[in-house]
């Protein structure tokens, strides 16, 4: 018996652990984002983003990082777009998953609540959160690889205000953190291209129903309807309601890109002839493989944050290997802040907002402004973080 | 545009969105009255319906109102198995049957999830346009969706009021003891009473959907509409339901239109406390309840 038992643990031995000792260490990225809820299609967005990022390294055999070589795991954790949800997903991940790297949050509640975990212990986070509190030199950690209303508003409204002579605006904003900071930026904006937010109307997330808000938003007596701030299935449905009570004026989203989830809940004869902001070049044969690959790999329309997540999750990637580390994130996170030009999918991606926020973990992008026509986005303008033309 | 003008299409508005209320509670008031169990699925129930039609409608091309039977149907058939197969056990515990509802609520919602994903959808239901009589504007496609309700509850009342099994499931809501002793079947009751009120619920959900947009989290606004209502009318009462969903559709347009939608959530509230002092049973529901 006991010999039998001795070669049982001989075999075991044999098969058991010596595979294991060749085989790749598993690298874990954490994500803390809204899978239900409003903020849903953001927070799909972003994980599938990062998902096919790892997808690219696993399939090329993983990734290499020293002498080491990595396989990618993305552990995720639904928050909500809740604050006390994102805290007990952070909590989860950096003391019992042990990940150094987390994707996330998409909301700015949660971002500012799971911060001090994040920042004391040193865990690098690419965020969605719109909030200009996100960035700091105090959060060395944080980084944004998207780009936010005060980014791109002012040369949009600009170019709206001037070319299509809007002077005087409505816009219903969700009542939270990004509600509010969002309504303040487009606020200022209107006012410094020398139009009015005439309206200005704050709702909880879960409405459903603004044909009463939108009521006195048109009894005001304004041009244009600004959606920035709402979640792309809120502003689907005011594109949708403002139309049935035959506003006839423009509607204007300078907001996160939303338009096929603004189209999918208003209908193409609704959403046609709105002004998004738009971070799809249509002349970029890369990025038209990207999003024919996310919809044949998640059997959905793309959310435009994808490819934001998708890029810095390779520019993480990159910075690691150049750092030649995965556990030291200081290094980790100085290579980061040093890439510039990186070429992804979206075109030259750059670290910027030094000036404006204290440190420069803000991503600089190349974007656009649309116009929906017949369900498409056909471009208007190109802009910069200076102006559109 | 004057005042009074405004002030009388918000109590349009108010009127409209109180409709559309009243057909999303109502199924929410006839469970509780017959089973006794407040469904805290009923809003997944309501989702349910509004996916069946998504899926007829965009998917089968089934017309529009065709695709509300489907939803009908299909809603009669997931009460019933629900009765039968999770509440059927729970009989006479309530609290347990409340949080097996719970239950059910979440494995629908990520059921769906799992099968549309989270990216809300839309249903055409052909009709566009705005309906003017005078000053006064309503979008068409609400017309419709509330003429269609209008005519559901009106064939709902019947069958309740007129027919014998209407009038079984009334007297298991009165009294279910009695209604056992004059030899009413509460075996087949219960089920049937259970499933009607789900079917009320994919009903809205299905009428609604061309209005606001599918998604599986779609259910906690309209369960949460549809608590108010009850608590405000009285739980289990028809009539309650009925005044109470105007009542709060009016306050809720007339306060969003002149105040803010924020303080329109609140008083929302706030007056489900005032009625809950002043008339703990509701606005019609008996006190004793």
């Amino acid at each position: 018996m006991k010999r039998v038992t001795l070669i049982v643990a001989a075999v075991l031995t044999l098969f058991g652990t010596v595979p294991a000792a060749q085989a790749q260490e598993t690298l874990k990225i954490g994500a803390v984002v809204a899978l239900s809820g409003a903020g849903a299609a953001w927070g799909d967005g972003m994980l599938n983003g990062a998902k096919l990022a790892a997808d690219d390294v696993n399939s090329a055999g993983g990734l290499q990082v020293g002498d080491k070589k990595y396989k990618i795991a993305i552990v995720a954790y639904d928050d909500k777009y809740q604050a006390n949800e994102a805290v007990t997903a952070a909590n989860r991940l950096v003391y019992e998953d042990g990940v150094k790297y987390i994707v996330g949050p998409t909301g700015s509640a949660p971002l500012l609540a799971i911060q001090p975990i994040t920042e004391k212990n040193k865990v690098i986070v690419l965020t969605l959160a719109f909030t200009a509190k996100t960035l700091g030199a105090d959060k060395p950690y944080t980084f944004r690889p998207i780009l936010t209303t005060s980014e791109f508003s002012q040369p949009q409204i600009d170019w709206v205000a001037k070319v299509k002579g809007v002077r005087k605006v409505g816009g219903l904003f969700p009542n939270d953190e990004t509600g509010q900071q969002i309504a303040k930026d487009v606020d200022a904006a209107y006012q410094k291209a020398g139009a009015q937010l005439a309206g200005k109307e704050f709702f909880e997330r879960d409405r459903v129903d603004f044909v009463p808000l939108l009521t006195r938003v048109l009894a005001s007596g304004v041009g244009a309807i600004e959606l920035d701030g709402n979640s792309p299935a809120t502003a689907g449905l005011l594109v949708k309601q403002a139309r049935e009570i035959g506003f006839p004026g423009l509607i204007v989203r300078t907001g996160g890109p939303a338009t096929a989830e603004i189209i999918g809940v208003a209908g193409k004869r609704a959403a046609e002839g709105l002004y998004v902001h738009s971070v799809i070049d249509p002349r970029s044969e890369r990025l038209a493989r990207y999003i024919d690959r996310y919809q044949k790999t998640y059997k959905q329309p793309m959310n435009g944050f994808s490819p934001f997540f998708y890029d810095s999750t390779h520019m993480l990637f990159e910075a690691m290997k150049k750092a030649g580390t995965v556990t030291d994130t200081d290094k980790v996170k100085t290579v980061l802040e040093r890439i510039q030009d990186y070429d992804g999918v979206l075109g030259k991606l750059s670290w910027t907002g030094k000036d404006k926020y204290g440190i420069a973990h803000q991503i600089s992008a190349p974007f656009y402004i649309a116009q929906v026509t017949d369900g498409r986005e056909i471009i208007v303008a190109h802009c910069n973080f200076s102006v559109c033309e | 545009m004057s005042i009074s003008w405004l002030v009388a299409q918000a109590i349009v508005n108010g009127l409209v969105i109180g409709m559309l209320y009243l057909l999303m509670s109502i199924g929410f008031t006839l469970a509780f009255g017959v089973m006794r169990i407040v469904n805290f699925a009923h809003g997944q129930f309501y989702m349910a319906g509004a996916m069946v039609m998504y899926v007829c409608v965009a998917h089968l091309n089934i017309p529009f109102t065709a695709a509300i039977a489907v939803a009908a149907v299909a809603a009669l058939v997931l009460g019933a198995v629900v009765e039968r197969g999770v509440l059927h056990s729970f009989r006479g515990d309530d609290l347990n049957g409340m949080i097996a509802t719970i239950g059910v609520g979440m494995i629908i919602e990520d059921g769906a999830l799992w099968a549309f994903g989270p990216n809300p959808l839309s249903v055409d239901s052909g009709v566009s346009g705005i309906l003017r009589a005078g000053p006064f504007f309503v979008p068409a496609a609400r017309v419709f969706a509330i003429g269609l309700s209008a005519t559901v509850l009106v064939v709902f009342l019947w069958f309740m009021q007129t027919t014998r099994t209407g009038r079984a499931i009334r007297a298991v809501v009165q009294d279910s003891e009695m209604a056992k002793a004059c030899g009413i079947r509460a075996q087949f009751i219960y089920p049937l009473g259970f499933a009607l009120g789900v079917v009320l619920a994919a009903i809205a959900g299905a009428t609604m959907s061309p209005l606001f947009s599918v998604s599986p989290f779609m259910g906690g606004t309209a369960l949460l509409k549809a608590f108010i209502v009850v608590i405000l009318g009285g739980l289990g009462s028809i009539a309650g339901a009925a005044l109470a969903s105007l009542l709060l559709g009016v306050v809720e347009s007339v306060t969003s239109t002149f105040v803010s939608a924020s303080l329109a959530d609140m008083l929302q509230f706030a007056l489900v406390i005032v009625i809950m002092l002043v008339r703990p049973g509701g606005l019609l529901g008996k006190a004793d309840e």
